[in-house]
C-alpha cells in the first residue's frame, strides 16, 4: 500500500509555506486535498494492480530465462537478441505493419457511411441500427461464424460463382496474402459500425444552421462537405483514429484464435498471437514476456499522440 | 429539370450503397441462424439454402454440452461485477480531477489514461502471476477486478470530459446550498452526465461480455468460465458439426443482441451527447 502513502507526505510540506499566508481556506484545502486523494485510491489501486505492475513483472521476466515447468534464472538481454534472429518474431510485426498500414480505411469506410446515413434517406434509422449490430457480437463467435462464411464452399465462393468471378471464389483462409487480408477484412465487418455510431455523434454537432447558411450561400453538397462538415468533424476523426490506433492489432486476437491460428504457415502471425503461443503453448515465458514488451513498445508508439490529445481535452477548460 | 433528376439518381444511388451494406452486416448473423436450424445431414446436402425442416435439436445439444446456464450465469456476473466496478472508480477520479482543488490530480488522470496503451496481450503472463498470486485465479472477484481495471481509461477520459463542461458555479451554488461532495457528485453530475454513463455502461457490457483472452487466462477451465471460454472450447471439439456449433454461437451472441435492440434509442442518445465536447 505504499501507493496511498507516497503522494500523501508531498503536499504536506508543500503546504506549509503558504499556511500562514491564508490560515483560514488551509483546512477546507487540505480536506479536499485528502477527499481526493481517496476518491482516486480505487482507480489507482485497479490500475496499478492489474496494469502497472503485470508490465513491470513482464519486463523483469522477460529479461530472464525461464522455460517448461522449471525455475528461471536472469538471462540478460538473450531474449531480446534471440527476437531480431527469429523469423517468426520478424513475420508477426511485419504482419502489424501490414495491419496498420489499413488504418485508412478503418477510418475512412465508417466515415462515408456516416455521412451517407445522415443524408436523412428514408429508413437512416434502420440502417443505424443495422449497421451496429456486428459490433455486438463477440469477436470469437465471429470468427468462428466467418468459418462457414469463408469455406471454399461458403456463401462467399458461391456468390463469387454466382456473378461470373468464378476466379476469384478462392479458399480464403488458406492462401499467404489472402489469410491476412480476410482477418482484417472480418474485422472491419466487426468494428465499422461502432465508426459509424461515433461519427454519426460527431455529426450531431454540426448545427443545422451552420450548413443552411452555406447551402444558401450557394454552396454545392460536396464543398459543404469538404468545407464545412469534415473540418467540424475533426475531433471525432482523431478520437475514432485514436481507437482504431491502439485497438485494431488488439481486436485481430480472437480473429485469430478462432479463424487461422496464425497460419497458413506465418502468414497471419501477429505478436499478439505470438505472445500468447509462446507463453502458454510452448511455455516459455521469459521469451514470451520479451516478446510481449516489443508488442507493448509498438502499441505505445502508435497511441502516444492519442492519448496526449486524450489529456489536453480532459483537463481543458470549456470556453 | 436536369438537376432535379441528377439529385434523384444520387438519391436512389444512396439507398442502394446503404442497403448492400446493410445485407452484408447481417447476412452472416442470418445464415448463423438458418444453419442452427438445419439437420446435420440437411446441411451437408444443402449448405447454403434454407432448411427443408426445422429442428431444434441443435440448440438443446448445445445447452447439453456446454451447461448454458452456469456459463450464463457467469458471465452475468463478472460482466455486470466489472461494469459497475469500472463506471463507478471512473465517476469518482473523474470528479476529484476536474473538480476538486486536488494537487496531482493531473498526473493520476495522466497514469490512469496511458495504461489504455497497455494492451491485455502484451501483458497477459505477468497479469496471470498476479491474479494467481492474489489468490484469485477461477475466481469471479479476480476476472471483475481485471475488467474494471482495463475498462478504466476509456471510462474516465470520457466522463472527465463531460464533467468539465459542468461549470464550476453550479457547483459552487451546490456548496452554498449545504450539499456535500458525494452529494454534488451522485445527485448533481451523475444526473447530468446520464448519457454518457448509458453511452459507458452499453460499450463495457458488450465488450466485457464478449472478451475472450482475459477469462480464458484467468478462469480457464474452471466452472467459473465465461460463455465466450465455453464457446471456444465447443467450437475446438473434433466430432462438432456446424449446425450445432452455429446453435452455441446464437445463443452466445442473443443476450447482447437483445440488450442492444431494447437499449438501441439510449445508445444512441449516449453516443451523441458523449460528443458534444
Amino acid at each position: 500500500m505504499t501507493i496511498s502513502t507516497a503522494p500523501v507526505a508531498e503536499p504536506a510540506a508543500a503546504d506549509a509555506p503558504t499556511a500562514p499566508a491564508r490560515p483560514p481556506r488551509r483546512p477546507a484545502h487540505a480536506r479536499e486535498w485528502w477527499l481526493g486523494a481517496a476518491l482516486v485510491l480505487p482507480a489507482l489501486v485497479l490500475a496499478l494492480l492489474f496494469k502497472v505492475v503485470p508490465l513491470v513483472r513482464g519486463v523483469i521476466t522477460s529479461f530472464e530465462s525461464s522455460s517448461g515447468f522449471g525455475g528461471s534464472e536472469f538471462a540478460g538481454a538473450d531474449n531480446y537478441t534471440r527476437m531480431f534472429d527469429d523469423p517468426m518474431v520478424l513475420t508477426s510485426f511485419r504482419n502489424a505493419l501490414l495491419v496498420v498500414a489499413t488504418l485508412p480505411v478503418w477510418i475512412v469506410v465508417p466515415l462515408v457511411l456516416a455521412l451517407l446515413i445522415h443524408q436523412r434517406a428514408p429508413g437512416w434509422k434502420f440502417f443505424r441500427a443495422v449497421y451496429f449490430v456486428p459490433y455486438t457480437i463477440a469477436p470469437i463467435v465471429v470468427g468462428i461464424m466467418f468459418r462457414q462464411i469463408l469455406s471454399p464452399d461458403g456463401p462467399v465462393n458461391a456468390l463469387l460463382r454466382g456473378v461470373g468471378l468464378e476466379p476469384l471464389a478462392i479458399e480464403w483462409l488458406n492462401g499467404r496474402n489472402s489469410a491476412l487480408f480476410s482477418l482484417v477484412a472480418v474485422a472491419l465487418w466487426s468494428f465499422f459500425g461502432l465508426g459509424v455510431m461515433t461519427y454519426l455523434a460527431g455529426l450531431a454537432t454540426i448545427p443545422e444552421e451552420t450548413l443552411e447558411a452555406a447551402y444558401l450561400d450557394g454552396a454545392g453538397f460536396f464543398r459543404r462537405l469538404w468545407s464545412v462538415v469534415v473540418p467540424m468533424l475533426r475531433p471525432t476523426v482523431a478520437y475514432w483514429s485514436v481507437l482504431c490506433a491502439s485497438g485494431v492489432l488488439i481486436w485481430l486476437f480472437p480473429l485469430i484464435y478462432a479463424l487461422t491460428q496464425g497460419g497458413p504457415g506465418d502468414a497471419t502471425m501477429l505478436p499478439e498471437y505470438l505472445v500468447f503461443l509462446t507463453t502458454f503453448q510452448f511455455l516459455d515465458r521469459g521469451y514470451g514476456s520479451a516478446i510481449g514488451i516489443a508488442l507493448f513498445v509498438f502499441v505505445a508508439l502508435l497511441s502516444i499522440f492519442s492519448v496526449r490529445h486524450m489529456f489536453t481535452e480532459g483537463t481543458r477548460k470549456p470556453r | 429539370m436536369n438537376a432535379r433528376h441528377s439529385a434523384r439518381i444520387g438519391r436512389y444511388l444512396l439507398t442502394f450503397a446503404l442497403v448492400v451494406v446493410a445485407v452484408a452486416a447481417v447476412y452472416p448473423l442470418l445464415f448463423t441462424v438458418v444453419s442452427s436450424l438445419k439437420t446435420q445431414s440437411g446441411f451437408a446436402n444443402d449448405p447454403l439454402g434454407l432448411p427443408a425442416g426445422i429442428t431444434l435439436d441443435n440448440y438443446l445439444e448445445a445447452f447439453r454440452r456446454m451447461d448454458m446456464p452456469r456459463l450464463l450465469l457467469n458471465s452475468l456476473i463478472t460482466t455486470l461485477g466489472g461494469l459497475v466496478l469500472s463506471v463507478l472508480a471512473a465517476l469518482l477520479v473523474a470528479y476529484a480531477v476536474t473538480k476538486l482543488r486536488f494537487r496531482g490530480g493531473k498526473v493520476v488522470f495522466l497514469l490512469i489514461i496511458v495504461t489504455l496503451t497497455i494492451p491485455s496481450q502484451a501483458i497477459i503472463y505477468p497479469l496471470y502471476q498476479t491474479v494467481l498470486d492474489l489468490g484469485m485465479s477461477g475466481e469471479y472477484q479476480g476476472l471483475i477486478l481485471a475488467y474494471a481495471a482495463f475498462g478504466l481509461p476509456l471510462g474516465t477520459y470520457q466522463l472527465a470530459g463531460y464533467f468539465q463542461q459542468v461549470p464550476d458555479e453550479l457547483i459552487e451554488a451546490a456548496r452554498v446550498d449545504g450539499a456535500g461532495h458525494l452529494t454534488i457528485l451522485f445527485r448533481l453530475l451523475a444526473p447530468i452526465a446520464t448519457p454518457a454513463l448509458a453511452a459507458l455502461a452499453i460499450f463495457n457490457f458488450v465488450w466485457m461480455w464478449n472478451d475472450l483472452l482475459l477469462p480464458l487466462v484467468i478462469m480457464g477451465g474452471s466452472d467459473s468460465k465465461t460463455l465466450m471460454v465455453g464457446v471456444s472450447l465447443l467450437s475446438g471439439q473434433y466430432d462438432v458439426s456446424v449446425p450445432l456449433v452455429s446453435a452455441g454461437l446464437i445463443v452466445a451472441l442473443l443476450p447482447v443482441l437483445v440488450i442492444y435492440l431494447v437499449f438501441q434509442r439510449q445508445l444512441v442518445a449516449g453516443a451523441l451527447a458523449g460528443s458534444g465536447k
